[in-house]
């Protein structure tokens, strides 16, 4: 295909932006997250409808947008900005696609890494070290204020550094933007969820007659066990059906 | 409880089960933010900050990545505060946590359910897709979004029903020693559940140190508080 110059980008990429955020919305098993990036990605093609081939190259790009796709979800942006760009770029459909196809796997990980066992654990350990300690319902407002900072941030620069960087996305990925939060969300993360759960263990059994907080702990002990040493046999669901039944039984024979 | 408030959770819910996957993945899905708002809707912030935590710990041993299956505990916690609510006994939130892992399990079922029912909705329109049909596109997104909708509305109003169903049938009247216990050993797996799942996202090494120096932290946060 030829290269077709690219739209002013501020209203497409705002377009996009805000769909990014329903990205999942069609998640389905054939394509995971594929009919959500094609949706997102659309706005930025519409520059395509301009080649001259009727609209042939913005349906073709907009196919190739809505196949199947797996990453994190908040990185999603970063394809969505770099396929769309290498599109009007003149990048040979195969070539797109391998782009797409290449970017599955590092979105995953940098994303899994970064939000959900990083930023996410970080600051839901601190919300529940902050009850733990005597804060009230304002510890889940702050949780979500300084979440959402962070993720709506990275939504955003993550499209705009696809948009900018087309198939020469892969420099985005080594960027300090992401490089930096990385390498001190995990440390952060891991002393944070350390401070909490001796704090949440308190909380949780300091309304308890010693005896009954003793079997708590009991039941704490025999669970860490079973659910580190029998990983994926083990449940922490199943384990907390089975504590609650043992509780409730055991409360009825108790006398 | 006003109707009104039973519609307030149950929109609630439905808002907490679509931000789960769906929109806007901000967050209000975790159990801490929904069990707190729920409380807030019933007067009751103890009984939602308490179940908040409680299932903050379950979710802790959750990672939701790729297509894995896991049970969904947004629209479980604020159906536990709502029973521990009801039942209004100080230590009837060990039922609601047995209450809410079961929601849980059967929401995390319906997510099953909707991604398949997805795929075939994908599968039948397979050849306007791959033709750029942008109508066709945006159809089945918003038809995916719908599902959803309908999905955690069904999972929220089913919860809060056997809620209900277990106030009426008198688990009030039981004896406080039951809930007493109940609490005590599901506040225990919870906090395993915690542990298992936070040692796991820290991993070996220079994690595990940085964990232990936590510990040690919170152990002197704990005489000092």
């Amino acid at each position: 295909m030829d290269r077709v110059n690219a739209p002013s980008p501020a209203a497409p990429l705002r377009a996009s932006f805000l769909r990014l955020f329903t990205v999942q919305a069609s998640w389905n098993y054939d394509r995971l997250l594929g009919v959500g990036m094609g949706v997102a990605e659309e706005p930025l093609l519409r520059g395509l409808k301009r080649d001259g081939t009727d609209g042939a190259a913005y349906r073709a790009a907009v196919a190739r947008g809505a196949r199947f796709f797996n990453a994190h979800p908040y990185l999603c942006g970063l394809a969505v900005g770099a396929t769309a760009r290498a599109e009007y770029d003149g990048a040979p459909p195969d070539e797109v696609e391998r782009l797409r196809t290449a970017l599955c796997g590092p979105l995953g990980a940098l994303g899994d890494r970064l939000v959900w066992a990083g930023w996410l654990p970080l600051l839901s350990t601190a919300a529940v070290a902050a009850v733990a300690l005597g804060a009230r319902w304002w510890a889940a407002a702050v949780f979500l204020l300084v979440y959402n900072a962070g993720h709506v941030a990275l939504r955003w620069w993550a499209l705009h550094a696809g948009w900018a960087a087309g198939t020469g996305v892969a420099s985005a990925l080594r960027h300090p933007v992401l490089q930096r939060p990385l390498a001190l969300v995990g440390p952060a993360m891991a002393f944070v969820a350390g401070v909490c759960l001796p704090l949440a263990a308190r909380w949780l059994v300091r309304p308890f007659p010693l005896a009954v907080a003793a079997g708590s702990a009991v039941v704490a002990a025999v669970a860490v066990v079973l659910l580190r040493w029998l990983p994926g046999r083990v449940r922490s669901l199943w384990l907390g059906m089975g504590a609650v039944a043992l509780g409730l039984v055991g409360g009825w024979l108790w006398r | 409880m006003s109707a009104g408030t039973l519609a307030l959770l149950v929109v609630w819910g439905t808002l907490v089960g679509l931000d789960l996957v769906s929109v806007p993945q901000m967050m209000i899905a975790r159990p801490l933010v929904a069990g707190t708002f729920a409380g807030l809707l019933l007067g009751d912030l103890e009984a939602g900050l308490r179940l908040g935590i409680v299932f903050e710990l379950f979710q802790f041993d959750i990672l939701p990545v790729g297509a894995a299956r896991y049970p969904e505990y947004g629209p479980a916690t604020i159906v536990a505060v709502a029973a521990t609510h009801w039942l209004g006994h100080e230590d009837a939130w060990g039922i609601g946590v047995g209450l809410g892992l079961l929601v849980a399990l059967f929401a995390g079922s319906t997510l099953h359910v909707l991604r398949t029912a997805n795929a075939r909705a994908v599968r039948r329109a397979a050849a306007q897709l791959e033709s750029g049909d942008v109508r066709a596109l945006a159809r089945i997104h918003a038809a995916g979004l719908a599902r959803d909708v309908t999905r955690a509305a069904f999972v929220t109003t089913t919860g809060l029903a056997a809620a209900w169903l277990l106030w009426r049938v008198g688990v009030a009247g039981l004896p406080s020693r039951v809930f007493t216990l109940s609490a005590a050993l599901g506040g225990g797996a919870a906090l395993a559940a915690g542990v298992a799942g936070l040692l796991r996202i820290v991993g070996r090494g220079a994690g595990l140190r940085w964990f232990a120096a936590g510990l040690a932290g919170g152990v002197v946060a704990l005489w000092i508080a």
